[in-house]
């Protein structure tokens, strides 16, 4: 709740600042816009430093969602799939379930804000939005998970990716409400689970997504509960509290220390992980690098 | 190769992507376009010292809307893909296994690509199903480049299928033809990577189907749909032009020996030779403008303005100067259809043409 609380104290600093300068030059209008908005300002902050201990911002229904955070609405969203999801999709849930007003955009940050928070007093917050771990116990692109699962469940294998998007259908046909948004949230993975979707139109039948993406699920459940069992095993035994929350040491640092203590020789590879580098290529490290930032504007990637 | 180091000079090497590449295949014929980028110059840079910038690249939002539709195919484990994969290719529901290369830092992106690929060709069904975004790389005229198709999928049947994911509408079965054909041509530049890399772990190369995967988006909406394309014609006509392109020697045999096309960039990279000189060096190098120039070529401005003030037929389209065969200008062509000129040795033919058109034209105006 402190960097709300922050948050709120720069906010109403600014508002008394800019009461000020509207009150020198007479702007009598736009003064009291201000000292309204302080007021309020204050008393969100009285709300929040009294009240607001438990952690839990009680935001009524129907209510203008500003006071929950980011963090918090992603938190919701991702307790609700239930499973590891891309910022696209937690906002997707955050708009159709809760009311939010969630952008995938806003979330590009997240990870590295709590991974600093963690940095600075591990364990001082309750929950933290981590990464989910490659097979090499590196951060996956673009996925976001919570630190309370199990860390099978962050884990992502080969087939991990098709699991973990049955069970976030499975999850928003279970949650499924009236609100359209929710139901255009399902039909558009009801379309792409075989057997999900009756036909291309009509609202999607939450019973029949559930058991399509059961069945398919079944098919691939027991490799990947293997194959993330293993992960699990091995991120438990290698990885430090830090590393197991937001991933192990990127391989661009580890392969860099190796180039230059090596001096040019072949990088080593992963600190963990079944994968050998065959033959590495002379020089193509430097080079694909180089092609990769060259090719970034045409591309664009994000 | 020290030739060709010569030929660009002191301006470094512009690495080759799959758009430049598939440029070459458009246009076999052009012996300037062939030294340019068998030395790795870049086009770009020189066109613009010219004076003679390209409208090239693509537009801010092509991009961004490029992107979005990307990122809309690829979401939640590439679900949409794996949809039109199974209606298309008949893949089996049990595969599905998702490896983003990505995940792999940049500089061993290649490595992991072949390790990832050599896994799945020789395991078969077990190892992988869809591959983001690996890195291939391909050999032109000495120089690597490192290609970065946007999906490989593997089948159970074995073969590798590259995806090809375009931001441009299939309306009604029906998708703008050229937009289609440079799509074919980038495939096969991934297609003809991927074989060569497959031909070097010691796996057979034509496990990758000639078969591309397109996707676009369908009708008005942003609903993606796959269709297959064919790219064998754009393999044959790109192996044969990457030939030619080894066998630069050729051409530079025809050139004089202290011929350089170097900009002489300063320290802040701004070229520094005189444009005039630079444009002379360049004439020195044969080009063979044609219109379809225009939307392939960064020198196509400067090639055309040169082929207007030499009066060539280049200007009228291939057709037309394939018809013209023998006639260099258009003011030679028409000279022989009204008579004012003689037509040399070999010419009779394409006079006596020339002169019924100027009849039968003279008797529709009359």
């Amino acid at each position: 709740m402190s960097d709300r609380l922050d948050q709120l104290e720069a906010r109403i600093d600014e508002l008394r600042a800019g009461v000020r300068r509207a009150m020198r030059v007479k702007d009598t209008a736009t003064a009291r816009a201000l000292r309204a908005e302080l007021r309020a300002a204050e008393r969100s902050w009285d709300t929040l430093v009294t009240g607001g201990l438990d952690g839990s911002p009680r935001v009524p229904d129907g209510a203008p969602q500003g006071l929950v955070t980011v963090r918090e609405q992603a938190h919701q969203a991702l307790t609700l799939l239930g499973a590891p999801a891309q910022p696209r999709l937690i906002a997707a849930v955050g708009e159709a379930f809760l009311g939010g007003t969630l952008r995938g955009s806003q979330l590009t940050s997240l990870r590295r804000d709590e991974e600093r928070s963690f940095a600075s007093s591990p364990y001082g917050r309750p929950y933290y939005l981590c990464a989910a771990l490659t097979d090499r116990l590196a951060p996956a692109r673009g996925l976001l998970t919570v630190s309370t699962w199990p860390l099978e469940r962050r884990m992502v294998g080969p087939l991990s990716p098709r699991v973990d998007f049955l069970t976030c259908a499975i999850a928003v046909a279970r949650h499924l409400s009236p609100d359209p948004r929710a139901a255009r949230l399902l039909a558009r993975m009801a379309r792409n689970i075989p057997g999900g979707a009756a036909g291309d139109l009509g609202p999607p039948d939450p019973d029949r997504v559930i058991e399509a993406a059961a069945n398919e699920l079944a098919v691939h459940a027991e490799r990947d509960t293997r194959d993330r069992a293993d992960l699990a095993e091995r991120a438990t035994s290698q990885l430090d509290d830090r590393a197991r929350l937001f991933g192990g040491t990127t391989l661009i640092t580890v392969a860099g220390a190796a180039a230059t203590a090596a001096n040019g020789g072949a990088p080593t590879g992963p600190p963990a992980g079944p994968y050998v580098l065959g033959a590495p290529d002379k020089g193509a490290g430097a080079t694909a690098a180089r092609t990769k930032t060259r090719n970034t504007p045409t591309r664009g990637r994000r | 190769m020290n030739r060709l180091d010569a030929l660009r000079g002191t301006t470094p090497q512009k690495p080759h992507d799959a758009r430049a590449i598939a440029a070459l295949a458009a246009n076999p014929g052009c012996a300037r376009r062939a030294l340019l980028d068998g030395a790795g110059i870049d086009k770009d840079a020189a066109a613009r010292h010219l004076g003679f910038p390209a409208p090239f690249g693509q537009s801010p939002f092509a991009i961004t809307r490029g992107n979005v539709f990307e990122a809309l195919v690829k979401a939640d484990g590439c679900a949409e893909l794996l949809r039109m994969l199974r209606e298309l290719l008949g893949l089996p529901i049990a595969e599905v296994a998702y490896h983003d290369v990505e995940n792999v830092g940049a500089h061993l992106r290649h490595a992991h690509t072949r390790a990832l690929f050599d896994r799945a060709a020789r395991d078969g069904g077990d190892a992988g199903t869809v591959y983001d975004h690996p890195l291939l790389s391909l050999d032109i005229a000495g120089h690597t480049a490192y290609l970065e198709p946007d999906v490989v999928a593997f089948q159970l049947g074995g073969r590798f299928h590259i995806v090809e994911i375009k931001s441009f509408a299939v309306i009604d079965g029906q998708a703008d033809p050229s937009a289609v054909a440079a799509a074919a041509r980038q495939a096969a530049v991934y297609v003809l990577a991927l074989r060569r890399m497959l031909r070097e772990l010691g796996h057979d190369p034509l496990r990758v189907a000639h078969d591309v995967v397109l996707v676009c988006p369908e009708n008005f909406a942003n609903r993606p749909v796959a269709s297959p394309l064919d790219v064998r014609r754009q393999l044959g006509v790109l192996e044969r032009q990457l030939s030619r392109m080894t066998g630069l020697d050729r051409l530079l045999d025809g050139l004089p020996a202290d011929l350089t096309f170097d900009l002489l960039p300063d320290e802040d990279g701004l070229p520094t030779r005189p444009a005039a000189e630079l444009a002379d060096a360049l004439r020195g190098a044969t080009a063979r403008y044609a219109p379809d120039c225009l939307s392939a070529c960064d020198l196509c401005f400067f090639c055309r303005d040169e082929a207007r003030q030499e009066g060539a037929t280049d200007l009228l389209g291939r057709h037309v100067r394939d018809e013209l065969g023998g006639v260099a200008s258009v003011g030679e062509a028409l000279g022989l259809a009204d008579g004012a000129r003689d037509p040399a040795e070999g010419q009779e033919e394409i006079a006596r043409l020339l002169r019924n058109a100027e009849r039968l034209r003279r008797e529709c105006l009359a």
